[in-house]
């Protein structure tokens, strides 16, 4: 692994992904990241580390946008190390009243891109000699969730993901682990309201929701080059909720 | 020997000797996969494709061809296939 690191984080541009993006930033890495809009935030972190952050406007749901994302990343620094498939959205509604189109939006963005740029970026590090992919999950893929089906649906695939890929790939350096989050105090909390927030807080062993940086250092765990032992696992990230 | 014939037979060897297959013999007439050539497995033939774009910026596994000797891989960047987006690295 080269050395600053070339991290890719999908849907960096706000919440849990920027987060992430600000602790490799802080690390000294070289950062990609992408979402379909820029925000106040990205223009900062472009003004501040020109030399090593690197962001596309992109609608990774989109393949050939999803393919010039990659492309621009590999273009600008030549070969990519570490991946974390952050992108991801969450519609809430009970299943007997979701509308196919929010049930596309969710599975073309949380399933079939996080899939297809995995599919561009593992071959970019099978020709380098490996590398890092964090695939971002959610509990609600483990326990499921009233009115998030389809989300928990797409997370619960997302893992399975993870254990396919991750006996793939194992014997060329490269590992691959999910995280799944529990509930973050982020723009995208699930679209749960106050009250469900709030009940939520009651029952967590930690007394509180997740801050993106509570995810942030297990990514850079996961990460680490001296991590190489570590592969297809699941690490459960909700102040206990689930234990 | 040319060019990219050269490139080629160099980026498989390099291939090989990651896999542990360094003594392998390789010329323009040895199969891909086949147990009297390079036996490459699945994962083995994925590197190979993607190594073969990271140089050449496209390869003819990603195209959906499926060369059977070191020759078809050649003729592929080469005999026009891959003439229109052919930048070697």
């Amino acid at each position: 692994m080269s050395n600053p690191r070339t991290v890719v984080i999908t849907g960096g541009s706000r919440g849990l992904g920027a987060g992430i993006v600000q602790s490799f930033l802080d690390s000294g890495d070289r950062v990609a990241s992408c979402s379909r809009s820029s925000t106040d935030q990205v223009k900062r972190w472009e003004a501040d580390h020109p030399d090593r952050f690197l962001f596309v406007e992109a609608d990774i749901a989109d393949r050939d946008q999803s393919k010039a994302f990659i492309k621009a990343v590999i273009d600008r620094f030549g070969s990519i190390d570490i991946l974390v498939n952050n992108a991801g959205v969450a519609r809430d509604g009970i299943l007997a009243l979701f509308s196919d189109e929010d049930s596309d939006a969710v599975i073309d963005l949380n399933l079939k891109a996080t899939i297809d740029v995995s599919r561009q970026v593992v071959r970019n590090m099978l020709a380098h000699g490996g590398g890092r992919i964090v695939n971002i999950s959610s509990i609600t893929g483990l326990t499921g969730y009233r009115g998030l089906t389809v989300y928990g649906a797409t997370k619960a695939a997302i893992d399975g993901f993870t254990r396919g890929l991750a006996r793939e790939v194992g014997s060329r350096k490269i590992t691959v682990n999910s995280i799944a989050s529990g509930y973050l105090k982020t723009e995208m909390s699930h679209g749960l309201d106050d009250g469900q927030l709030e009940q939520i807080v009651r029952r967590t062993p930690a007394g509180r929701l997740g801050e993106p940086e509570d995810i942030a250092r297990a990514v850079q765990f996961l990460t680490d080059e001296r991590n190489d032992w570590l592969t297809g696992q699941v690490l459960v990230i909700d102040g206990g909720l689930t234990c | 020997m040319n060019d990219v014939q050269g490139s080629i037979l160099t980026l498989i060897k390099s291939l090989l000797e990651r896999s542990d297959k360094g003594d392998v013999a390789v010329d323009m007439d040895t199969t891909i996969h086949g147990d009297d050539g390079l036996s490459l497995d699945s994962l083995e033939t994925a590197e190979l494709s993607a190594m073969l774009e990271d140089e050449f910026g496209t390869d003819p596994f990603g195209v959906g061809l499926m060369p059977e000797t070191v020759a078809e891989i050649v003729a592929f960047y080469t005999s026009g296939e891959a003439a229109g987006e052919f930048v070697p690295a």
